[in-house]
């Protein structure tokens, strides 16, 4: 359903410093990277490798030091913080390692919370909420606090979470970094269900070949450059 | 055994907004504990000094003070007469003083208020060995001059050495001297002489009081029974210390009341926050506080550590409490005084029994604000050791 | 689910915190309000004076008489409707040592020029026709238990005399303004005067007068006063607001102490309520970090704490005020009024400080809350969220 030249994330020279004691430490230096619209993409690398960090860039909650990063056609490096606010309301769907729901908000409530940011109707945020929850099967569990929940679950309420407003991208970080075998397996099934039926284009963070293996695309970051490992769809 | 001490400052050092923001809340009940302790004790030293123990003042029976009552002139002589008066060559010493009030403005506030105005006599300096000029010199009996106690001074228009105030309309008394004694109230009067406040405020042939110097401490009794047998003269004796006493009471006792209760409200504002901040640190250590139980530390331990951190806690209150009310001290404290119907000034007064009692207090604080909490962290089980 | 059912949320996850917050909040406010209530009790006087009343005394102290002729003169100026006088008596009750209550021995016409102080019309004539009879305030009769009919002893160090002054209760007084003092003993000043020895007879402690014309109050004053200018005596006229209020610059200190007090209840308030808000917020970094992540701005994040803390402020000062309502009100402002009216004729929650008190304490919540708030909405998103592992 995508043509291979429809790339929503195109980013050029991408180069990221940090001042750390009047010392400049260079993670990611004159980097490019194309991600396809629909394609399901995992990061790999070593700890301190810079994926987190390029994951960070591409969610638009960080800035380059130098290049241009472009989603779905826009210019994100140079955006302000509200406008990179408005960006990530609105284009970006995060899923966390740790989860991050609000403790004190139920299943439902927790995916609600990013609609709170768009002039959308209480009844309808309620429906979509919903519709969210039934993607991710915990439709029976809608009004569940966290501590309620298994890790598993709490993680798809995160995914669900993630989708309710429809983002453009899908960045996960480490998402089954804190689950056992099986729960992790669930989550990345139900990954792969979401890049593959409802065509959303997710890039993931992840240490664990086992999860890479279920990307359509591995990205492998060392000392701050690229190479690709594909499968099954082959892209340069 | 106990958990070393380092371990409870080193928590408080890292929290250490949480624990300024609490130790400044109980700063603030020590403040006004110490200050109206203080300020009741300043109350009982200014007038407590302005007693002397061999000095006996005889007023109008049924008068609390020399304000309201009045011995005529007559009775001033059999009173000097009686057994008990020390005589100096032949001569009692003693005399009949005449006490009013008059209205003065305050420099720097719109108000009016009362000063008390003094009578005296050239014996009267005699009951009162401890006054000393201070500056200028004494006034010339005789003369529209008068001297002022140095704590009124410049307190109130034309209160000042140089200046002079109407006495009545087109007569003004010069002020050319400033006294000092020693921090009593006759620190806040005016002293005029004797005839002329009489005159000047049509008092005929009547005084306010009349003090005499004992010969012996001891005489004080003989002297009393004689003022107090002759039922017609209508007149009371006591010692001038007791008057005094007697006179601080109601003030003191006010001050040292109000100042009570209203520390007490806000001992228990700042029990509450010192318990709030309290649960919050063991919310936020219940694993270090499960290690330390699977270490072996017995619940106890914990308890008594909790405990001491919030007592630490509170006495970092209790200190910066404590200067803060030594620094209110350097204030001084101007008040229409209950018995005397004239506005005194009263200094705070701070003694190493109100600083303890004040730490004691903020301690109390700590000890009650801290317990619940530190009862929860000693249920804390050892296995939170283990949680993820 | 909206942002403020967020936020109540949240005040509701600490219950133990929050409960005690709000219970802090509400102690400060109670200290705060029975400050207030104190000192509009005794500043009270002054702000329900009667404005078209003035008091004239002696120019130099007030414990020196005027002379009684100048009454006529008094009563002749153009302006003044009626004129009464009154002296301080000074005694008290030798069984009753401790109790202090105001006694004064007045002219006839005392009660017509003092409308706020009534008596029946039976009681007042029963008074008028007895020479040593007495109208006391109803509280007065409360605490020492004179009834109509009693007869009671007064003695005095201002008026020596050789036996104790006898009185005969024909009436008790009701004051219709609240700030009019119920524990006063009146008597007739001829009483006094004809008991006096010849000397000391036919003065009189201070006159009050009634104006014609409110507005005029102080020029008749000033009028008064002149014409006693050149007599032996001189006079100082007051309306009555200014006379209790120069009455009160003698316990200035004591108010400037109340206010001091008053402003370190507030700043214990403020330190607790900005303690809990700071606890919250730097427990929940992550959580804001988060909601940053989702899209939230600072802004919304800086008034999602702020709004925390107007919350909190709000229902502990309204806890506070609903405590203070019935304590001040109805305990201990009934009892003070019954039992110290001549100090607190009005204990009364004053309207004013009670709407204070509750903006106070959401507008220093807010205040205290600034600080946290920056912490929240500068959470560094990519710091927060970096994995522990």
């Amino acid at each position: 359903m995508n043509k291979p030249d429809d790339i929503l994330i195109r980013l050029r020279g991408i180069t990221k410093t940090y001042e750390r004691g009047g010392e400049s430490l260079c993670i990611l230096e004159s980097l490019d990277l194309d991600v396809p619209r629909g394609s399901f993409a995992a990061l790999m690398g070593p700890s301190g490798s810079g994926k987190s960090t390029l994951l960070n860039l591409i969610a638009g909650l960080d800035k380059p030091t130098a290049g241009t990063i472009d989603i779905g056609g826009e210019r994100i490096d140079k955006l302000s913080e509200a406008r990179l606010a408005k960006f990530r309301a609105s284009s970006v769907g995060f899923i966390f390692q740790s989860y991050n729901l609000l403790p004190v908000l139920t299943a439902a409530e927790n995916v609600e919370l990013p609609l709170l940011l768009a002039p959308v109707a209480a009844s309808e945020r309620r429906r979509r909420a919903q519709t969210a929850l039934r993607v991710v099967g915990l439709e029976d569990r809608m009004d569940h606090f966290p501590r309620q929940l298994s890790g598993g679950q709490e993680q798809r309420v995160a995914i669900a979470r993630a989708i309710v407003n429809d983002p453009l991208l899908l960045v996960a970080d480490e998402p089954t970094g804190d689950l056992d075998r099986k729960s992790a397996d669930e989550i990345l099934t139900l990954l792969e269900t979401l890049n593959e039926k409802l065509g959303k284009t997710i890039i993931m963070v992840t240490h664990d070949p086992a999860a890479a293996a279920r990307a359509g695309v591995i990205h492998h970051l060392d000392k701050g450059r690229l190479s690709v490992e594909a499968h099954g769809e082959v892209h340069a | 055994m106990l958990i070393p001490i380092r371990y409870n400052l080193r928590s408080l050092v890292v929290r250490r907004a949480t624990t300024l923001a609490t130790a400044l809340g109980i700063s603030l009940v020590v403040w006004v504990l110490a200050s109206a302790m203080m300020l009741a004790e300043g109350v009982r030293r200014t007038l407590g000094s302005a007693g002397r123990a061999d000095v006996a003042i005889v007023l109008r029976n049924g008068s609390d003070a020399e304000l309201g009552s009045t011995v005529e002139e007559q009775q001033v002589g059999l009173v000097l007469a009686m057994p008990g008066v020390r005589r100096e060559g032949g001569q009692p010493i003693g005399a009949g003083e005449t006490v009013v009030i008059i209205a003065a403005e305050k420099v720097g506030s719109a108000g009016v208020s009362n000063l008390q105005l003094r009578g005296i006599t050239e014996t009267g300096e005699k009951l009162r060995p401890t006054v000393k000029l201070q500056d200028g010199r004494r006034p010339t009996p005789g003369a529209d001059e008068a001297m002022i106690g140095s704590k009124i001074r410049g307190r109130f228009k034309g209160i000042e050495l140089g200046q002079s105030f109407d006495i009545k309309k087109n007569r003004p008394i010069a002020i050319v001297g400033v006294f000092e004694d020693g921090g009593s109230a006759h620190e806040s009067e005016v002293w005029v002489d004797g005839d002329i406040v009489r005159s000047s405020f049509g008092r005929g042939a009547t005084v306010s009081s009349v003090r005499v110097k004992l010969d012996a401490l001891e005489s004080f009794d003989t002297f009393k029974t004689h003022v107090e047998q002759d039922k017609r003269l209508g007149l009371l004796a006591m010692r001038e210390t007791d008057y005094y006493e007697k006179a601080s009471e109601g003030t003191g006792k006010f001050i040292r009341i109000l100042g009570t209760l209203i520390a007490m409200c806000f001992a228990l504002g700042a029990m509450i926050g010192a318990s709030n901040t309290m649960y919050a640190s063991v919310a936020n250590r219940r694993r270090e506080i499960g290690v330390l139980r699977a270490l072996g530390f017995s619940r106890i331990g914990i308890l008594i550590s909790f405990l001491f951190e919030s007592v630490l806690l509170a006495l970092l209150g209790g200190v910066i409490g404590v200067v803060a009310a030594l620094g209110t001290g350097s204030l001084k404290f101007s008040v229409l005084n209950q018995s005397t119907w004239s506005e005194m000034v009263f200094s705070f007064q701070p003694t190493p029994s109100i600083i303890l009692g004040s730490l004691v207090a903020a301690a109390v604080v700590g000890i009650l604000g801290g317990f619940l909490p530190a009862v929860r962290a000693a249920r804390v089980s050892p296995l939170e050791a283990l949680r993820g | 689910m909206t942002l403020a059912s967020l936020a109540a949320r949240n005040l509701l996850r600490n219950k133990v915190r929050t409960s005690l917050t709000l219970l802090g909040v509400a102690v400060a406010v109670v200290t705060f309000l029975l400050l207030r209530t104190v000192v509009a009790a005794w500043t009270g006087g002054a702000e329900f004076a009667a404005k078209d009343r003035l008091v004239t005394r002696h120019k130099v102290t007030f414990v020196m008489p005027l002379p009684k002729r100048y009454i006529e003169d008094i009563r002749a100026m153009p302006g003044v409707k009626a004129s009464t006088y009154c002296n301080w008596f000074g005694g008290k009750d030798p069984k009753h040592e401790r109790e202090f209550f105001g006694q004064f021995a007045c002219d006839d016409g005392y009660f017509d020029v003092m409308s706020e102080q009534q008596v029946s019309p039976e009681e007042l004539a029963a008074y008028k026709a007895d020479r040593t009879g007495a109208i006391i305030g109803e509280s007065l009769a409360h605490v020492m238990g004179w009834k109509v009919g009693e007869v009671v002893n007064l003695e005095t160090g201002i008026y020596p005399a050789d036996t104790p002054w006898t009185f005969t209760i024909r009436g008790t007084y009701r004051a219709t303004s609240r700030n009019v003092d119920k524990s006063s003993f009146f008597f007739h000043w001829d009483y006094l005067n004809q008991a006096l020895p010849e000397a000391r007879r036919d003065t009189i402690g201070w006159t009050i007068s009634r104006v014609d014309d409110p507005a005029r109050t102080a020029e008749i004053g000033v009028a008064i006063d002149r014409a006693f200018d050149d007599k032996d005596t001189q006079t100082l006229s007051q309306d009555e607001h200014t006379f209790q209020a120069s009455f009160l610059a003698g316990f200035s200190a004591v108010l400037h102490a109340f206010d001091a007090i008053s402003l370190a209840i507030l700043l214990i308030m403020t330190l607790i309520l900005g303690n809990t808000i700071a606890m919250g917020v730097r427990e929940r970094t992550q959580e804001f970090a988060t909601m940053r992540a989702i899209g939230f701005m600072p802004a919304h994040l800086r008034w999602f704490v702020v709004g925390e803390a107007g919350v909190l402020g709000l229902f502990g000062g309204a806890l506070g005020v609903a405590i203070a309502f019935p304590l001040i009100q109805g305990m201990l402002g009934r009892f003070l009024e019954e039992n110290m009216g001549n100090i607190f004729p009005v204990f009364r929650l004053p309207f004013g400080a009670t709407v204070a008190a509750l903006g106070l304490a959401v507008a220093l919540g807010v205040a205290a809350a600034l600080l946290p708030a920056r912490t929240a909405a500068r959470v560094k998103v990519t710091d927060a969220l970096r994995k522990l592992a």
